[in-house]
Order: C-alpha cells, then structure tokens, then sequence
C-alpha cells in the first residue's frame, strides 16, 4: 500500500504527505552533508574559514585606508565584510550542489521521484546554515582581533541572532539563486556574479543612502542588508530588544525569498517537463 | 573462419604489432586523507601477441581488465611490472611514437566536445595529432562521408544520436590514420542496426590491412569479427585461440536431439555404450520418445546412433546442437 | 559512398615547432568555439569585475577627485578583470576536459599536455584582456572620463608584457588544479588575495612586510606598476623605474613558464600512473 501511495500519486492525506516530507528531508540532509565531504577536505575549511574573510576583510580595510578614510569608517566596512564573508558558503556552495547535480546527471533521477521539493532542498542547505554562521562568527573575531575593532559595548546576544537569523537567510536566498540557475547551464555563474553584488548593495562597504535611489528597493531585497546594518548596531550596543524591527523585517524577507524559490523551481521543473530537457539548460 | 598463421619464431617481438609479457597492473585506491588505503591486482601477469593485420578480440566480464589492457597499451596508464610493445615500441618510453601510430575508440558517449560540431572536433584531434592541415581538410569530410555523418557534419554533437556519436568516435580515432586501431566496447548501447554498422566498418578496415584490438561483451560479435580471441578473467587469460578452437573445449556441450518412434530401454542403454557418449537422458512413457544424448562427436555420432534402432522404430525428427561461444566462455570464466 | 580506400592517405606535420604551433592554435581555436557556443561565462567575466569596480567607486567617491584617479581606479579594476579571468580560465582549461570527458582523449594525443593547455589559457588570458578593455571603456563612459596616456608606446607594451605574464601564471595554475580535486575553492579563495598582493586598487608598500615576497613574486605585480606608471602623470607606485619592472616581470615569468612545463610532465606522469585524470 505504501509504495502504491508513492508510485502512482494517488491524492494523499495531509499526513501521510507530511510523513514523507520528513522521509525526504531526512535523505536530503544526509545527502547534504555527503555532497560537503565529496568536495571538502581540510583545504576547504581553511579557505572558507580563514582565508577568505581575512582576504576579503583586508582588501576592503587597506582600501579605506588607502584612501584615507576615518577610522570609523574603515571600522564599519570591516564588519560589513565580516558578516558578508558567510555569502560564500550560503549562496555560492549551495548553488553548487545543485549544479554538481545537473553536471553528474542526477538531476532527472532526483526530478523523477516524487519527493517533496520544499523538503529536499531545505534538507540538503541546512549543513550551509551552520556553516555561515560559523563563518560569519569567525569574521568578526577576525574584526576584533586582527582588525581592531572593539567590541566593549557589544551585546552578544544580539550578535548571536543576527549571525543566525542572516545565515538562515541568505542560504534561503542561495536556494533561490540555485533554482534560478536551473534555467542556465550552471548555476554557479549567477552565484558568483551574486556575492559581488552583495558588495555594492547590502551596506557591506558603504551605507545604502549612498547608492542612486533606485537601487535601494533592490537593496532591501537582500536579507543581508539588514544583517550588516543590525550586527553593526548590536556591536555598537543595541540590545536583542532593540534589533527586533530590524530582524523582523529580515525575517519577512528570507520567507519572500523562499516562496520566490519554490515558484521559479516549481517553474522549471514543469518547463523541463514539457520541453525535456533536463540537463541542457 | 580462417586460422591465422603467426609464427613467432621467425619474427621476433618488432615483428609483432602488438606484444605483451607478463603484464601486471595494481591500482592503489586513495582515500579521503590521501593515504593509501585499497589494493586491487587489475592485470597479473598478461601475455599474448597480435600480428599486424589481425582482428584480436578481449572478452572477459566485467572487471577482468580489458580495458586496463588497452589502457596500458595505448600509453594512458603505465604497468606496475612486466613488458608491452606496440610495434616494438616500448609503452613505457616511446609515448608520442607509438601514439601517432595507434587510434582510439573508447565505447560510450564520453569522450567528446558535444557543443561544437563534428567537424569541429575532427579538426582539433587531427591537429593535436599533428596531421598535415592541407590534407586534414581533404582527410575529414571524406572520413565523415565514409562513417555516414556527411550530411550532419556541421551539428553540434550534443545532438547526435549515440549510434552517430559512436560512429564519430570512430572517425576521430582515424584522423590521422593509424596503423593499429584499438576499440573498447565499440557497439556498447547501440541498437541492433547501428551495432552492425560498426562492424561493418570494423571488416572494412580490417580488409584495408589495418590491425584491430578490441573488446566486446557481445559473444557473436567476437565469432564474427575476431580471427583470434583472448578470454581474459581476473587479470589473467584463461585461453587464447581462434573461435573455432575456442569452442571446441566445449565440445561435450553439444547434444543430439532425437524424436523416436517404437525406441525401447534396450536401446537407450546402448546408445550409453557408444564411444564418446556422455549422458543419454530419455522419456520412454509416450507413444513417441524424446531422447537427448551429450557426445563431442556431434554430427559424427548420427550414422551410429540411427543404426542401433531396433527393427521396427523409426527416427521421426533430430537435431544436433553445436556449442557456442558463449558455452566455452562461460565455462572459461566460470572456473 | 565514400569507401575506406577512397580516403585520402594521412600525412603529419614535419618539424618540431610546426607541430607545436599547430596544437596551440588548434586548442585557442576550439576554446573559443566552446566559448562563444556557451557565453555564459562572460558574466563573471565582465559583470563581475564591472560590480567591483562600482564598489571600488563608491569607496573613492568623496575622498579623491580629479581624473587621475578615476583612471588609477578603472586601470586597477581592468587589471582585476584580467587576472579575475585568468585564474578562471586556469581552472577551467584542462579541467573542462575533466568533466567533459575529454581527459583521455586529450591524453592520448602525441602531444605535451602543456602546449594543449597552453592555447587553452592564451584565448582566455585574451578574453581577460577584451574584459580589461571592456571595463576601461565603460568606467570610463560612466564616469565621464578622459583617457589621456602618459606614454602610449610604454602603456602597450608593459600591457601586451603582463598580459603574457598573466597567461604563463595561468598555466601554472592550470597543473596546480590538474593535481587538486578543490580547483573550485583554489581559484575562489585565491582571487582577492592575488588582487591584494598585486597592488591593483592599492599600492602594495601599503601591506605588512610580511606580505612583500609573496607580492614580488607575482610578476604581474610589476606589470601593473609599469603600466600605471606609462599611463598616469606624477604615479608613485613601486620604487623600480618603468624599465626595471618590465625586467623583473620578464624574468619572473620565464620561471613561472619553465616551473608549468616542468609540471605539465609531473601531471602527465601522474595521471597514467593512477589510471585516470577524468575521476578525482
Ligand atoms: N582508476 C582506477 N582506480 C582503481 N581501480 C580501478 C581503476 N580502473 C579500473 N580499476 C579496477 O581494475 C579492475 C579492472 O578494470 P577494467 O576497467 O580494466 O575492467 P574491464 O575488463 O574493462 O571491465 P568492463 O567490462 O566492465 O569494462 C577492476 O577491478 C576495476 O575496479
Ligand atoms: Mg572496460
């Protein structure tokens, strides 16, 4: 009877269907964690942890310096990058395991079954989470440590929330970005060309108000433009209490961004079904 | 099928097109932290020798090491221990020699640029090969014309069937026209027809004195290319013979099968006393019987069999089954 | 019909630099042709350093005027466009056989993997050039711009020098991905601090002394700092003259090429004594 249940698609109760969601998520998150080890190795872990955000961070820093910025201001780009340092893990790496998918030809398999799509993806990003916010933790002990930015006033809880509220984020925006990639041959070129938009637009380096104003809205649809401007403010002091607008609206965002995610694969999946072609595009 | 005369004796190695001894070959598998980690013998110990003009035929199961075999022999893979020679050439040291005068057809569908077209493709290989660009242009639509891509020429590969994919692979291994052509699984996935223009094409280039190496799991497609056949088996080869031979160490399988009328136990029992029977087995309860009697002899046995029949039994029908060579590979591989 | 007999017989290429010219241009030629059948690429390519450039921008803005700057900031971000390329190309020059399947194919030819490799880098060393200019021109659209030259002969040709240099550190790279199964994560992580080390947006004197050898060791690090000094009036980069750096570039670059090629052989050797380069 269960298999029956699977294979022909019969209308399911609401429970059953949930009972195969979690079924889903479950394989997925392993999977997730099992596509990490095929590419990872020790290499990587160094790369994303510690070369990256300090490369990122310094490059930033010096420039500011360079230009003979106020401390202030080199103070605040550096964090900035701090928390943007996780869009590698959250966006790019995300995307790629979908792209990793489509290059080893599993994506018709993985399309065939009828596994719940919300639960698949989010099963396979939740290992990213974890690891943005660990990154972006590391940023800014980078910011304290190397870059001298103090941290005397900080509320660490605030800090805490806005690290994790942003990687939940931001992985929610890589999935997006991956199923849009979908259309294209690889993923990974919107990725890409998406963590340097987060440069310009998310007050990474500079405020928002510096931008053309219409820009702006664009700026706002990134989750991780709240998160620079709330990290910055719980380490100037704010506390949780205080963030909570902020981190209010982000979380909207993230759950915009999720239902714009599952439309556009939704989308492709039924384009792919129609025209067949799962694997040229 | 005839027998090839090879005589190693008059020859020597540089006589021979392709010369293997003792050959061995252990892949060591790494594991996540870059140690060491599993062991597998591919090849242990490999000997045989193709003369030039000779369709040589690989067949063994799935791992056996065929496709190490050609690896090594085609200098994409150097051998843990023991000697191979493409023309007298050795694998190891005269790489570019050897490679400009062997080709290359690797069964399915990697091994191409699937975004550009097949002209396209042909004209790279040609160059990395270094043919004579003023001759590569002649060279290429005529290759194309004799695999049957002519009028596809100009579209991109990824459009291509398998059957046209597989049939530029072979164009491609001949761009620069080698001497020795090597073919693993040439037909694998094909459909019966498109199967069969590789053969075709394989005799035509045989006729055209070129030697031949090749795999296959396909047992009629060995008997019906091959003059010469290695079975190989765990690394090692089991037997090396021409077809015909091959199936003659399965000469018991073959059985005669015989509808009777009026054939009583008595004769079943003498049919056991004839020279070379092996297992006679008989259903006696019907008004006609069926009786199966395993004999090398074959054919050879009937006159014998038909004048030990009681007076008053007739033969209504008889058929005699010869091996096949998959009977004599099973066997091979089986043991 | 055409039989096999009809065919017309091969004939190779005789001499030892033919054969080679022939494999370079035969490889620039079909990396173009995978190039412009899938032109995605020209995102990260051209977009990418673009965005960079804006950031870059936003940054100067108010704290320097005048033209000289604006021209130090889109010659650096061109440079960036470059050497982005570059490393890009690297990774995916041999390693597009990789997952293409082609690796054994490409192996199997009588013919170093190096030269193979090396047309592949030359066309995408000349993509990262065409995106050099692209970033000129338009930064220089956008920000209204003139382009006036100190020394136009001495701008070209530190720029052809470094454009050069730039392929052979492509190549170089290209063995380090061949032998790493994290070629991805290599050129990710390589990118800003390579873009760092090499004073393209800022000079490098600004760096920790401990960062100064792996700086001079890049020898597109004296490219930059020549053609800035051939492009802009009153330009005080590195303390090398315009000639010294041109020098120090060439020398350094002949070492990245002999150490590529010394590799391609490691590379070769190693792949055919593990059975494959196609699976990592
Ligand atoms: N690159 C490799 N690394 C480790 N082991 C390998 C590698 N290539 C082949 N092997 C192992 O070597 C043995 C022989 O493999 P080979 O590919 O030569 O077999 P084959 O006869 O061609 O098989 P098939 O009929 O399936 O093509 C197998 O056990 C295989 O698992
Ligand atoms: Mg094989």
């Amino acid at each position: 009877m269960k298999s029956t249940e699977a294979g022909t698609g019969r209308s399911l109760s609401a429970g059953s269907r949930l009972q195969m969601a979690y079924r889903v998520f479950k394989g997925a998150f392993f999977f997730g964690r099992k596509g990490l080890v095929i590419w990872d190795s020790w290499e990587m872990w160094v790369m994303q942890i510690f070369i990256t955000p300090i490369a990122q961070m310094g490059f930033f820093a010096f420039l500011s310096v360079y230009l003979r910025y106020p401390l202030s201001e080199t103070q605040f780009i550096v964090i900035g990058n701090a928390l943007q340092a996780m869009s590698f893990s959250a966006v790019f790496a995300v995307a790629n395991i979908t792209s990793q998918d489509k290059w080893q030809g599993t994506l018709p398999s993985t399309m065939v079954t009828p596994a719940n799509r919300v639960a698949l993806f989010i099963g396979r990003a939740w290992f990213q989470v974890l690891l943005s916010a660990l990154i972006a933790a590391a940023g800014l002990l980078y910011a304290a440590t190397i870059f001298g930015v103090s941290f005397a006033n900080a509320d660490y809880l605030g800090i805490a929330a806005v690290v994790m509220l942003t990687a939940i984020a931001m992985t929610t925006f890589g999935l997006l970005i991956s199923a849009v990639g979908l259309y294209m041959r690889t993923a990974l070129i919107v990725a890409n060309v998406f963590l340097f938009v987060t440069l310009l637009l998310s007050g990474v380096n500079f405020p928002v108000s510096v931008l053309p104003g219409w820009l702006q809205p664009v700026s706002w649809a990134i989750p991780l433009t709240y998160g620079t401007e709330a990290v910055r403010e719980a380490i100037a002091g704010t506390s949780l209490l205080g963030l909570l607008p902020l981190l209010g609206w982000e979380a909207l965002d993230a759950l915009l961004v999720m239902v714009a995610g599952y439309a556009v694969f939704a989308g492709f999946e039924s384009l792919a079904r129609r025209t067949g072609r799962f694997e040229e595009y | 099928m005839q027998t090839l005369e090879v005589k190693p004796a008059d020859g020597g190695p540089a006589k021979w097109a392709v010369s293997v001894t003792g050959l061995t070959r252990e892949y060591v598998t790494r594991n996540f932290f870059g140690g060491a980690s599993k062991k597998t013998w591919a090849l242990s110990g490999v000997d045989f020798q193709v003369a030039p003009g000779e369709l040589f035929g690989l067949i063994g199961p799935n791992g056996a090491g065929k496709t190490t075999t050609i690896k090594i022999l085609t200098t994409l893979l150097t051998p843990t221990g023991g000697e191979a020679k493409v023309f007298g050439l050795d694998v190891k040291k005269d790489l570019y020699e050897i490679r400009r005068r062997i080709g290359i057809v690797f069964g399915g569908e990697r091994g191409l640029y699937n975004r550009v077209s097949a002209v396209d493709n042909l004209r790279y290989f040609s160059d990395l090969y270094g043919v004579d660009p003023s001759v590569a242009r002649k060279r290429i639509p005529e290759l194309l014309e004799v695999v049957g891509l002519a009028d596809r020429a100009g579209e991109k590969v990824e459009k291509y069937s398998r059957g046209m994919k597989q049939r530029l692979h072979i164009a491609k291994a001949l761009v620069h026209d080698p001497e020795l052509i090597f073919l693993d699984e040439p037909t694998i996935g094909l459909d019966p027809a498109g199967a069969r223009d590789i053969r075709n094409m394989v005799t035509e280039l045989k006729r055209q004195g070129k030697t031949i190496l090749l795999t296959t799991h396909y047992m009629f497609e060995a008997e019906e290319l091959c003059q010469r056949i290695a079975v190989i088996s765990k690394g090692k080869i089991v037997a090396l013979d021409t077809p015909s031979e091959l199936k003659n160490l399965v000469r018991d399988v073959s059985v005669i099968e015989l509808r009777t009328y009026g054939a009583t136990n008595e004769y079943v029992e003498a049919l056991k006393t004839l020279p070379e029977v092996g297992r006679v087995t008989a259903d006696l309860d019907s008004e006609v019987q069926d009786i199966r009697i395993q004999t090398p002899l074959g054919a050879d046995l009937l006159s014998k069999v038909v004048a030990a029949l009681p007076p008053g039994a007739k033969m209504i029908d008889r058929t005699i089954k010869e091996p096949t060579l998959e009977d004599a590979y099973l066997r091979l591989v089986e043991e | 019909m055409v039989t096999m007999d009809e065919v017309t017989p091969g004939k190779m290429t005789e001499g030892y630099l033919a054969k080679r010219v022939q494999v370079l241009k035969a490889s620039a030629f079909l990396t173009s042709k995978l190039f412009f059948a899938d032109p995605q690429w020209l995102i990260p390519n051209i977009i990418a350093p673009f965005i960079f450039t804006l950031v870059a921008f936003f940054l100067f803005q108010g704290q320097t005027s005048g033209p000289d700057f604006l021209l130090y900031l889109v010659l650096g971000s061109g440079l960036m466009g470059m050497w982005g390329t570059t490393i890009y190309a690297s990774a995916n020059s041999i390693g597009f056989d990789r997952w293409n399947g082609t690796m054994e194919s490409t192996l199997a030819a009588p013919m170093p993997l190096s030269w193979i490799a090396l047309g592949r880098v030359l066309f995408n060393t000349l993509q990262g050039v065409l995106t050099a200019v692209f970033i000129l021109v338009i930064g220089l659209a956008w920000f209204r711009t003139g382009f006036a030259i100190v020394n136009p002969p001495a701008f070209l040709l530190a720029s052809v020098a470094t454009f050069l240099s730039l392929s052979f550190f492509g190549l170089l790279m290209t063995t380090v991905l061949l032998l790493s199964r994290k070629g991805g994560f290599i050129t990710n992580s390589m990118e800003i601090p390579v873009y760092i080390a090499t004073g393209t947006m800022f000079p490098v004197i600004l760096l920790p002394i401990v960062y100064l050898p792996f700086s001079f060791l890049l020898a597109p690090t004296w490219g930059i700092d020549a053609i800035r000094l051939a492009a802009l009036p009153g330009y005080v980069g590195l303390p090398t003259t315009y000639w010294e750096d041109i020098a120090i570039m060439v020398v350094e670059t002949v070492a990245y090429m002999a150490l590529a090629f010394f590799l391609f052989r490691r590379v070769e050797a190693y792949a055919k004594r593990i059975g494959t380069l196609e699976e990592y």
